[in-house]
């Protein structure tokens, strides 16, 4: 059962069929990062432009026009530039890098090499959603250069906004493109989900049980079944759109749309039942992204705690938990839409339920680092801060999750708070430290550590600082998506702590150039890592040399004989670490 | 044990962690009372209520973990002759833990769908009655007059002379009057807002007032509250709507009942005028 696939492990490979249409994991793992990192920038470029307009409303200033000719038009951005650039920000972020880095980067990367395998259970497939996703990326990034500019109906594509092209200049050719992407990168998420379910479930290595997987490969198989159940109804939802935009149905379009003096001819459809089909993908989405998160940082913080993950089993069955209710909460995105009261009641319920798995996951990670001996590598101060984060928008959560003090926060600053800790957060933090932590294994080298530190700094502080002051904007009521706050006289007074959180997040931008810059410098010239174990791991993955061959292992694949969290163990005489793959009898003969 | 770089424990950084996490928490409690919601102006201060409780309750949460989370990090940190430690596991902490969270929730979840049922609740029938029509990028607001009676609309009527569709054939059309931008309500009074949308998805948000419900086309939805202080407030669209989002704002004047009373007299009879031409 180990044994997996080795047939293409052998012979010269051409160079395409190793660095382009590879079908080895490793390499597979790595294109989707390499993706997901120059999706980031424009995603982040966007956020830049989206704080300057509010940090500083209205601005002037004639170089803007040269860069953007019809967004910023006499050099003032208009609004419809804005709304796009919002759009287009969470479109990008959420789907192709805070989606497309943890899960299809890292689950590639990391799965076979955590569970013993030669490759994913599907190696051909794992090749063609990753083809398939590029597309998706390539029509989303042309669809900001067609005429009317790329999708404005917000993340969210509502329609009317959306299905209707008079209702918005970005409803036109950029939002069929937004479509078209989104249905490549539907398809290529269905793929990897079932590629990841079926390799944990069938290749795992001998003696590898299920209770013995890492929570990283624990994580990602939930992320698995989560995607491919979730992923199609979006699939649907998207279908339908398309042919109420194109071929004029009206799956969401009712009677009675009157706009620019035209009425439509729709009738019979419901708004509500996109908002429906898109939340049911769309709250599982959040944990497809948080998961993989939890999971390097479980790793990450028994390894440089020098302690075993406290209550192993009650954070796998509390993954499993956060996976089963996150089918049932979607309506917390629904309870001012108009769908019925009785349902916010209910969703309120099952909402608040999912708090109790994530406390639990949080209450275990603060024991693992009780009576540690903690290093500070740049990997774990990145796990530390998820930690952070993960309890801040947790907290943040009770507020939103509770439909009536939802009343009057949500659609406001106080949700972008929210979401940005919870799970932009939790995604972003843990892709970092997963970089930082299996860079070695991916490369054969070390980022550079000191760059690192400093990146986590300026990261860590102006995080806060970006998204932890909007929690007070939207106590006061300031809604989400406005162009121009000042347009209402109760929010003028708080334009001094927007201008503070566009500083904060240009200097969050800023240090991810940094990042950036270790990357790509590290990977040719950063330190060689000739130890076979340089973090004193006990992660199967790192049995084998950094960065691994085809095939993963040069003979046999190691019988694995523990879980991989055996730090100090009482019968380990020599050191604070006791290996997955190192035998009750190896033990017993050194002691 | 072989120090090399991969394993030096860098403890500096663990305590500069810590400090930045207690400085973090402490600066971001002490905004908390710098920044609150608007002042209120309705009935519904259950909400505020629940909000202050929720807020006393994951603050102290917020202090007490993310304090420990430091505190483990600086009194953790690498220390060679430090015993380590194999402990993983407790039963009892788990089921505590676990119980302990669903203790506070529980309760909270109660409290707040006693609260989510009072707001929802169906409207006396002396609430005073106004239908608000949102479309890119006004509100319109229309009176029933004095018969109490809202004539029929048809979006089939929509044009820029009859921009809410009113079918003046009805009897009923004959009174009604409606305002853009611009809602008056009697204080102390219920008021009961119903909302369609001529287009897209809107939202009627009343910050001071904890009111905000989406409009939707094809269906009517509707909110009840009751304003408490007299005074000029701010109304806001609240879903995105189109290019003009942020500027769909109008104005919610509370007045006293004789205030209101003759406001409607004045606005009432000329329109009223006008419809009969028609």
């Amino acid at each position: 059962m180990s044994e997996g696939r080795d047939d293409h492990g052998h012979g010269k490979q051409s160079f395409i069929s190793t660095y382009i249409f590879s079908f080895d994991h490793k390499m597979i793992g790595k294109q989707y990062l390499t993706l997901a990192m120059a999706m980031a920038v424009v995603g982040g470029v966007l956020a830049m432009l989206v704080r300057l307009q509010l940090g500083w409303p209205g601005m002037h200033a004639t170089f803007w026009e040269k860069l953007f000719p019809t967004g910023m038009a006499s050099g003032v951005m208009t609004p419809e530039f804005y709304v796009m650039l919002f759009t287009m920000h969470g479109t990008i972020m959420v789907f192709f890098v805070l989606s497309l880095a943890p899960v299809s980067g890292f689950g590639n990367f990391l799965i076979p090499l955590q569970i013993g395998a030669r490759d994913m259970a599907f190696p051909f497939l794992n090749m063609l959603s990753f083809w398939t996703v590029v597309p998706g990326a390539i029509i989303i990034l042309i669809s900001f250069l067609v005429e009317g500019g790329a999708a404005a109906s917000g993340w969210t594509a509502y329609p009317p906004l959306s299905a209707l092209r008079s209702a918005m200049p970005g409803s036109g050719m950029g939002q069929t493109l937004w479509l078209v992407g989104m249905t490549f990168f539907i398809a290529s998420f269905t793929m990897g989900g079932l590629n990841f379910v079926v390799t944990i479930l069938n290749l795992r290595a001998k003696g590898l049980a299920m209770m013995k997987l890492s929570l990283t490969t624990w994580c990602q198989f939930v992320v698995g079944v989560l995607g491919l159940l979730s992923f199609p109804a979006l699939a649907a939802a998207v279908i339908l759109l398309i042919f109420d935009r194109s071929l004029g149905t009206s799956f969401y379009l009712p009677a009675g749309i009157f706009i620019g003096d035209e009425l439509f001819a729709h009738e019979g459809g419901a708004p509500l039942l996109w908002q429906h089909l898109f939340w049911f993908l769309g709250h599982p989405e959040v944990y497809i992204i948080m998961l993989p998160a939890m999971g390097f940082t479980s790793d990450i913080l028994s390894t440089f705690s020098r302690r075993p993950i406290f209550g192993y089993r009650a954070m796998v069955y509390a993954i499993l938990a956060i996976g089963a209710l996150s089918f049932i909460v979607w309506g917390h995105h629904m309870f001012l839409s108009g769908m019925s009261p009785f349902l916010g009641t209910a969703f309120t319920m099952t909402t608040l339920m999912i708090a109790v798995p994530s406390a639990v996951k949080t209450f275990n990670w603060l024991a693992t680092l009780w009576r540690a001996k903690i290093r500070f590598k740049t990997p774990m101060l990145f796990a530390i801060g998820i930690v952070s984060l993960f309890v801040t928008g947790g907290l943040t959560g009770i507020f939103l999750g509770t439909s009536a003090v939802d009343i009057p926060l949500h659609d406001t600053y106080f949700v972008v708070a929210h979401f940005h800790f919870i799970m932009a957060g939790a995604g972003l933090f843990g892709a970092l430290a997963a970089v930082y932590y299996w860079f070695p294994k991916m490369f054969g080298r070390f980022m550079h550590e000191g760059l690192g530190k400093v990146h986590f700094w300026f990261t860590f502080l102006a995080y806060y600082g970006t998204f932890f002051p909007m929690h007070y904007l939207g106590i006061a009521g300031m809604m989400r998506r406005i162009y121009d706050p000042n347009t209402y006289d109760y929010l003028k007074p708080l334009q001094s702590v927007n201008t503070f959180i566009s500083v904060a997040a240009f200097v969050l931008g800023a240090a991810q150039i940094l990042f950036l810059f270790n990357y790509f410098w590290s990977m040719f010239k950063g330190k060689k890592c000739e130890a076979l174990n340089p973090w004193q791991a006990n992660g199967l993955e790192w049995s084998t040399p950094s960065p691994p061959g085809h095939g993963n292992w040069e003979g046999a694949v190691p019988e694995v004989h523990r879980w991989p969290y055996d730090y100090n163990h009482p019968d380990e005489k020599d050191a604070d670490f006791t290996p997955q793959w190192k035998s009750p009898a190896q033990l017993k003969a050194e002691g | 044990m072989t120090e090399n770089s991969e394993t030096k424990p860098d403890v500096k950084h663990g305590a500069a962690m810590a400090l930045s996490i207690w400085a973090i928490v402490l600066v971001s409690v002490v905004y908390f009372f710098k920044y609150g919601m608007p002042e209120l102006a309705a009935e519904r201060t259950s909400v505020d209520t629940l909000y202050y409780v929720i807020l006393a309750i994951t603050g102290a949460t917020y202090v007490i973990v993310q304090g420990l989370l430091g505190f483990y990090i600086w009194r953790f940190r690498y220390n060679e002759s430090a015993e380590g430690s194999y402990w993983h596991h407790s039963h009892k902490m788990e089921v505590a833990w676990t119980l302990g969270t669903a203790a506070i929730l529980i309760p909270l979840v109660f409290a707040g769908l006693v609260i989510w049922d009072d707001v929802q609740a169906a409207p006396p029938d002396d609430a005073i009655v106004v239908e608000a029509v949102g479309a890119q990028f006004q509100w319109d607001f229309r009176y029933p007059g004095p018969d109490g009676q809202f004539a029929e609309f048809r979006p089939e009527l929509y044009s820029l002379q009859n921009p809410l569709g009113v079918d003046f054939d009805d009897a009923s059309a004959a009174d009604d009057f409606s305002r853009t931008n611009q809602l008056v309500l009697p204080v102390n009074r219920v008021a009961h807002i119903r909302l369609r949308s001529k287009d897209v998805l809107h939202a009627f948000f009343l910050p001071n007032f904890r009111v905000k419900q989406d409009l939707v086309p094809g269906m009517q939805t509707s909110v009840t509250f009751t304003p408490t202080k007299i005074g000029e407030y701010e109304i806001a669209c609240a879903e995105l709507c189109g290019l003009g989002h942020y500027r769909m704002r109008a104005f919610l004047s509370i007045r006293s009942e004789a205030d209101y009373e003759a406001w409607l007299q004045e606005h009432a009879a000329p329109e009223a005028e006008a419809a009969a031409d028609n």
